[in-house]
């Protein structure tokens, strides 16, 4: 029986507790924006223009980067505009999107064009490319492409299906495995056919019984268990669960495939089965909608690319300036407003409402090491958190920087209120800057360099040029030389006999 | 008094001696001196310290024909990072030399281009690529914003441009977390 | 087990809270002088702070009001005697607000702790006031004079326990001859220790350092005792007498300046317990609390660097 604690982590309460689950089917929104920045990979290009009319599912943008997955359109109609719109990022930046105005019909693409082979007749590379042109990212928040990660699985021993739900507060998992049940445990099948795994188990906390009856009720296969692990935050994170499901610990800087695992989120693994059993690509995602300001918390099933303004139009929501804080309270990112679309990535919505407070600042860190003792990966969040503030980032690597999760617990415990989580940020984002200035450095270096050598070589090569060409010259006027004094000879020769024969017929 | 002179003295002396041989026995074999502040210097090769090139000024540093504040791609912090390492006190920048900028790139106007070559050769890492009478682009990736291209253009079609910030390159703001 | 968020300030104060039961058997014994010690303290090291935060240029109101000037002020007010004139308090708390804390950045930049850096300061510099301790119950009247100076009244004073069988060691007084029994200093570390227990619970402090802190001071004396049962005085008298459990459970996890590591605290705490014995029984001076903190407070950052713990995957 594996052991399904894990030292750190918090034991946190529900704060906005559902009493249904449900997932709900809305109705097309009007419009989606859909983003060409993932939220990994390069950015991706459009392939359709402005005034285009697209179909559900068709492809409208992609750039040739294994860690790109293509956008596809999530509703059919018309492209109306392709600009720079807000992304929901910390840094408020803005970035391309596409926005296609629905026509209300929801046409799809042909689904019979392309692979249609039943799974089990083919092979994993045509598997993998149906994963891949169905633009499938991990939909437990990380987006890293589906397709890569399930490559480099091939071979593995175990899949884990990670339903334990990010952050408490969410409850999308759940609902989609109350609403699709079949689906995940033939989309399970898929990856046994593809990955050669030998068995699977499903991770589901401990506070949803019934999606653990009903999940029990639908497996008739027994190559899949079906785990309960203690609700406690960060249980979610995949290293996290890979070592509380079997023990393993992922060596830092290596994946869960490293150690013959394969850990996908439960939303990716349906998405596997409407890929590669239904030809769909990714077109759309459960997303949970909480906060203050809902009075009811609730899990859609929603087009990517929908407004915020559109899901909390189905929920009894609180009239006023709202706030909303995506991807849940300890890891989410806090914006204003609610102008933002549903992406890939979103898994929830808390909003409430933005009530003028005074920041709450921080005090100063009195050492006292609670963060430590919550922090699931075992840091020294306080040694981080100085080198952080100093910009020393050798010395927070030294310490392990790469290792933090962002998980939020040590900012959650600290008596002094120090947001540390977002000082890692920071200290990783220099970090990177720090490792590509280098990076070009080294390679302006060597082109100065190789120029250097070039120009060197260039004039050393006219230098020795010229010296042969003088040298052939001047044995050529040698030569030249040589040849004259012998015609002069020649000619001293003939022309002193001639002298001499005149002078014989003088006589 | 006299054991008491005598004795430290003597202290001194071992003490001393142990630390001139610790000084040659663990001697450390590191990088030269050059190659050291060379790391540092941004490798822009704009020549804006007077310098063909930043290896040739990292030399000159090394010497101590130059001083240390003459880089202005490096900024205050390429200063503050050559003190360090040659545990000399900081000095400002010295503006007489340029001030920094943020990072950009050169972008060829296309349809000015006379495909003169002059920039090709003019550019210190070959971020250029063209040929005689045919139109020339710069390889972004490889551009140092050293600006050495500007001035040799005869129909001046290259222009400065700055880096975007993305949501990929992105570094946030920690002075406002600062705390009471 | 539900997490339960805690403030600094909220800290600060439990600690505050969790001193009374000690400070109440000190006032049962010795008389309420200390309460007037304490309140000259408190309001030295407000003022000393607030002072030191303008000349820094850092803003007062929150460093003011999270209650760590005041920590430090009752723990230095409650470790002298409380028989003290009123000016070695005074000097006691400034030179520890000042120099233990204040010019090295003010809360949570200190390497060393404030109240024990004051204690010593003191105890160096005017030894003899510091080693003049009630003998008994002294009435709140007879303190105002002793303190304030009016009048004072020497039949008051004696020795601690601790020094009290020093010198009769170094007159070469067998142990079995000298009398042990301290009811007071007895009840003043069982109050203290209740206090402490009561901190472990809500989570405020850790076990690492008060567990080891005393597992080192008891076996150091048990190897001692022995050794020569004639010469060193038990563990139980190590752990009775003296300032142990104020050390255990209120000085010595002094956050701020101790380790920070969990490994590291258990070390912290067990050679802090060692430094105690060793100090008081071969040192020159009776207690030696101050002392082995600020010892082990120069070794932090040496036991830190060496007990990381393993991060996962590494």
């Amino acid at each position: 029986m594996p052991n399904s604690a894990f030292k750190g982590g918090l034991k946190l309460e529900n704060p906005f507790p559902a009493e249904e689950i449900d997932l709900i089917r809305i109705p097309l929104p009007d419009k989606v924006i859909l983003p060409m920045q993932q939220r990994i990979g390069e950015q991706a290009k459009p392939i359709v223009g402005v005034g285009d009319h697209v179909l559900t599912g068709q492809v409208i943008a992609t750039i040739d980067d294994e860690l790109c997955a293509p956008v596809h359109a999530s509703i059919s109609g018309k492209v109306v505009a392709i600009d720079e719109q807000v992304m929901a990022h910390q840094s408020g930046l803005k970035a391309q999107c596409i926005t296609i105005e629905s026509d209300g019909q929801d046409d799809w693409v042909d689904t019979s064009i392309g692979c249609t082979e039943h799974y089990e007749l083919c092979t994993p590379e045509t598997i993998y490319n149906k994963i891949r042109v169905s633009g499938i990212v991990g939909m437990g928040g990380a987006g890293f492409p589906t397709h890569t990660k399930v490559q480099l699985a091939e071979g593995c021993h175990t899949l884990i299906v990670n339903a334990t739900e990010c952050e408490p507060g969410i409850t999308c998992d759940a609902s989609l495995m109350l609403a699709y049940p079949t689906k995940i445990i033939r989309g399970i099948e898929v990856l046994f056919h593809v990955s050669r795994a030998e068995r699977a188990i499903i991770a589901i906390e401990d506070d949803k019984p019934e999606a653990i009856a009903l999940l029990k009720k639908y497996c008739k296969n027994d190559r899949i268990s079906i785990e309960e692990i203690p609700t406690k935050y960060t249980s979610g994170a995949e290293k996290i669960l890979v070592k509380s499901l079997l023990g393993i610990e992922i060596p830092s800087g290596k994946f869960a495939s490293d150690v013959g695992v394969l850990s996908l989120n439960v939303g990716t693994v349906v998405a596997i089965f409407d890929a590669v059993v239904e030809n769909r690509p990714l077109i759309s995602r459960a997303v949970t909608v909480a906060g203050g300001a809902v009075k009811v918390p609730k899990n859609f099933q929603v087009r990517l690319g929908a407004s915020y303004d559109y899901l909390l139009s189905f929920t009894d929501f609180e009239e006023g300036k709202h706030k909303v804080s995506v991807a849940g309270m300890m890891m989410g990112i806090e914006l204003k407003g609610t102008n933002y679309s549903i992406t890939k990535n979103t898994n929830c919505i808390f909003v409430g409402i933005d009530e003028k407070s005074t920041p709450v600042k921080a005090k100063e860190c009195i050492r006292c090491g609670l963060c430590n003792t919550v922090c699931p990966v075992d840091l020294l969040p306080q040694q981080l958190y100085w080198y952080s503030k100093g910009e020393n980032i050798d010395k927070a690597v030294e310490y392990n920087l790469l290792d933090c999760i962002e998980c939020g617990c040590c900012s959650y415990v600290c008596p002094s209120q120090i947001p540390l989580v977002n000082y890692y940020q920071f200290s990783k984002a220099l970090y990177r800057q720090q490792v590509n200035e280098k990076e070009q450095n080294d390679k302006a270096r060597d082109r100065f360099e190789f120029r250097e050598l070039r120009l060197e070589r260039n004039k050393r090569e006219r230098a020795e040029m010229m010296e042969a060409k003088k040298k052939a010259l001047k044995e050529k006027m040698a030569s030249d030389k040589a040849q004259k004094n012998i015609i002069e000879a020649a000619v001293e020769r003939v022309s002193s006999s001639k002298s001499d024969t005149k002078e014989q017929d003088g006589n | 008094m006299f054991e008491a002179t005598s004795i430290l003295s003597l202290l001194a002396l071992l003490l001393g001696l142990g630390l001139g041989y610790a000084a040659i026995r663990y001697r450390v074999e590191g990088n030269p001196l050059v190659d050291q502040i060379d790391a540092i210097l941004p490798q822009t090769q704009c020549g804006q310290c007077d310098f063909p090139g930043c290896r040739p000024y990292a030399e000159a540093i090394a010497k101590g024909e130059a001083e240390i504040n003459q880089c202005p791609p490096g900024g205050q912090e390429g200063v503050d990072a050559l003190a360090e390492l040659l545990n000399v006190e900081t000095m400002p920048l010295n503006e007489e030399h340029g001030e920094p900028e943020p990072k950009r790139v050169a972008v060829v106007d296309e349809d000015v281009c006379i495909g003169c070559t002059l920039c090709i050769q003019a550019c210190p890492v070959d971020a250029f690529v063209g040929s005689s009478k045919v139109m020339t682009t710069v390889i972004a990736q490889e551009c140092t914003g050293c600006d050495l291209c500007i001035p040799v253009c005869p129909v001046d079609c290259i222009e400065m441009v700055e880096i975007k910030t993305t949501v990929r390159n992105y570094i946030p703001d920690i002075a406002e977390l600062a705390h009471a | 087990m539900e997490t339960n968020r805690l403030d600094t300030n909220q800290i600060m104060r439990q600690v505050i809270y969790a001193l009374v039961l000690g400070v109440a058997a000190q006032i049962y014994f010795f008389g309420p002088s200390v309460i007037v010690q304490i309140l000259l303290a408190s309001v030295t090291a407000i003022i000393a702070e607030a002072v030191f935060l303008q000349i820094r240029g850092a803003k007062i109101k929150p460093a003011i009001t999270d209650g760590s000037a005041i920590l430090t002020a009752i723990l230095l007010a409650i470790s002298i005697p409380s028989i003290a004139p009123w000016w070695i308090i005074v000097l006691g708390v400034l030179f520890a607000i000042i120099f233990g804390k204040q010019i090295f950045g003010g809360l949570g930049n200190n390497p060393f702790n404030p109240a024990m850096l004051g204690y010593a300061f003191l105890l160096i510099s005017y030894p003899v006031q510091m080693t003049q301790w009630p003998g008994e119950f002294v009435s709140f009247s007879q303190g105002i004079d002793a303190i304030f100076g009016l009048n004072y009244v020497d039949s008051l004073t004696g020795a601690t326990r601790l020094d009290d069988v020093k010198t009769q060691l170094m007159l070469g007084t067998q142990i079995s001859d000298i009398n042990l029994e301290s009811v007071s200093q007895l009840w003043i570390n069982v109050g203290f220790l209740l206090g402490g227990i009561y901190l472990l619970l809500r989570r405020i402090i850790f076990w690492q350092i008060p567990l080891s802190l005393l597992l080192g001071l008891a076996l150091m004396s048990a190897i001692l005792f022995f050794i020569d049962p004639s010469q060193f005085t038990s563990p139980y008298f190590h752990l009775a007498n003296g300032a142990t459990m104020l050390a255990a459970f209120f000085i010595a996890t002094d956050p701020v300046s101790a380790s920070t590591t969990p490994k590291g605290r258990v070390i912290y705490g067990f050679f802090i317990g060692i430094l105690i014995v060793v100090i008081r029984v071969f040192g020159g001076y009776p207690d030696a609390v101050a002392f082995a903190v600020l010892l082990m407070n120069i070794t932090v950052p040496l036991i830190d660097f060496y007990t990381q713990p393993k991060a996962f995957g590494k």
